[in-house]
């Protein structure tokens, strides 16, 4: 795996998002701003800065189609940006909220947005021509505590939230008037908006980054107990794999492939889920990491442990202890903080993920191609 | 002396490693703020179980864990009335100079002889291994003067 570009944007991150050609990038550098720097020649310049919000935003979403920005922050509300011209006019969404707004998404028709939110409810926001703004039927009552993720079905009916509770659920948004009947499947065909269709309780701790497979066959979310679950043939009888990896949590989750998902979190390095020809799910490597390496670091600490005593032994025959408890190292390579948001690149035409980009609390946004990769292209198919 | 508070040391490193995954987290409770959960209180599913390290009766450390912050308490070995008053004065000293050591919390947990509050914000401008170092070379140096 090679990194294409890392480039250091601004101080930290919350998130990011591609414009539709992916020449631009929109991210927030932890402020109440959002940013969009161009591709120019050979250095990223900023083009423009959307300045509305009033506290930090956290969530950005681009839709591809209709070439939409959808921005939610912490100050309640959520805006539409369109371009008209050189301009971004914003346009406001009526959320109802009364707590902070947590995560949005557009669906896969870009007909409607759902924004999780600090006051447990989810908002599904769809555009009404007559007064010209978007509007926001609730989900209520459904969830204990903030919902930290949203993630839409490609049937554009079926949406997927995680939460601090530790649960993960699927909801049916069927508008009427919105939605046509016939484009639900058969799973949630007869739902009514709202209407929770499956709950699940794997996680004993909060749980974040919930995504769905391209098919929408699976769905994978991860806790913060480091560990990332698999639930597939999600409908009346769904079948849930649990993965615990040995390494800090992850914060959001990716599928390359029906059967390749890449996590990203606290270790600052993005690690490769795949699953077997039996469909099972298990732990592969880091991204950036050969996978023989990990025996011979092995060594490697044992050899430094080994080497600490003799240093201690040394020590104690002059009397003056200056020991100390060996220093942590920086984790990670590319990013050296945090990584909190992970989106897929240039798509094939057969819907696999060539490339992602990855954005933390360090600043940068790195952009990395799975195509150079040779373990990549002996597991995806 | 500092050899043998190796393994405790260590063993604090460790679980502040673990422990010290913070992100940005809005208050569930009160409009628009932005709280350390771990003061607050306020929702106990924010909240992970603490971590209690013990050296022996005297001599512990205590870890609280939220979403948003991390709470770490100690209590620092007092073998007479002398060290107990050094201590004392010595530890009053720094928490009155908190914002200059920024993860410093002004006043201790009850029971304990000071406390460091880490925010996610905190996480933010520093880098996380720096920070965890400074917490433990304060430790292994208070044990050198006690």
């Amino acid at each position: 795996m090679t990194t294409i570009e890392a480039h250091q944007f601004a101080q930290c991150i919350t998130c990011h998002a591609w414009s539709p050609d992916q020449t631009m990038v929109a991210f927030c550098p932890n402020s109440t701003e959002v940013h969009i720097y161009r591709f120019l020649v050979d250095k990223w310049e900023r083009v423009h800065v959307l300045q509305k919000h009033d506290q930090i935003v956290s969530g950005i979403d681009w839709s591809v189609r209709s070439n939409k920005i959808v921005t939610v922050s912490h100050d309640r509300n959520s805006y539409v940006w369109n371009q008209e011209g050189s301009e971004w006019v914003p346009t406001l969404v009526i959320l109802r909220l009364n707590r902070a707004a947590l995560c949005v998404q557009w669906s896969p028709k870009e007909n409607k947005f759902a924004v999780g939110s600090g006051a447990k409810t989810v908002c599904i926001c769809y555009y009404e021509q007559e007064n010209n703004w978007w509007v926001s039927k609730l989900i209520r009552k459904r969830h204990s505590s903030s919902v930290t993720s949203v993630a839409w079905h490609p049937n554009n009916i079926l949406l997927a939230t995680t939460s601090t509770d530790g649960k993960c659920r699927i909801f049916s948004t069927l508008i009427k008037g919105v939605d046509s009947r016939d484009s639900a499947t058969s799973l949630a065909s007869d739902a009514k908006f709202g209407e929770q269709i499956v709950q699940l309780d794997l996680c004993s701790s909060w749980a974040f980054g919930v995504k769905w497979s391209p098919s929408g066959n699976t769905l994978a979310y991860v806790g913060h107990n480091s560990t990332i679950y698999f639930i597939e043939d999600v409908g009346p009888a769904p079948s849930a794999q649990t993965v615990a990896f040995r390494d800090l949590p992850l914060r959001d989750v990716m599928f390359v492939s029906e059967r390749m998902v890449v996590g990203v979190g606290f270790d600052c390095n993005p690690m490769i889920f795949a699953a077997d020809e039996s469909g099972l799910w298990s732990y592969v490597k880091y991204v950036n990491e050969r996978r023989a390496a990990a025996s011979s670091s092995k060594y490697g600490s044992q050899f430094s442990e080994a080497f600490g005593f003799g240093k201690l032994y040394g020590q104690s025959k002059y009397g003056v202890s200056t020991d100390t408890v060996e220093p942590s190292k920086p984790r990670g390579g590319v990013h050296h903080n945090c990584i909190n948001c992970i989106i897929p690149l240039k798509k094939a035409e057969d819907g696999l993920v060539k490339k992602f980009s990855t954005s933390g609390l360090d600043g940068k946004v790195a952009i990395w191609d799975i195509e150079s990769d040779a373990d990549f292209s002996l597991k995806r198919n | 002396m500092a050899n043998t508070s190796r393994s405790y040391l260590t063993c604090i490193r460790n679980t502040l490693e673990a422990a010290m995954c913070l992100q940005n987290f809005p208050c569930q409770e009160v409009e628009r703020h932005n709280k350390p959960e771990v003061e607050l209180k306020t929702s106990p599913e924010l909240l992970l179980n603490p971590v209690l390290i013990c050296r022996n009766e005297a001599e512990k450390c205590l870890i609280e864990i939220s979403i948003n912050s991390l709470r770490i308490s100690i209590k620092v070995k007092q073998a007479d009335e002398l060290e107990n008053i050094l201590t004392k004065k010595f530890l009053r000293f720094l928490s009155m100079r908190a914002e200059a050591f920024q993860v410093l919390r002004r006043k201790p947990v009850q029971g304990y002889d000071i406390s460091f509050l880490v925010t996610n914000y905190h996480c933010e401008d520093m880098q996380k291994h720096k920070l965890i170092d400074f917490i433990v070379q304060f430790m292994e140096a208070r044990s050198l003067y006690a």
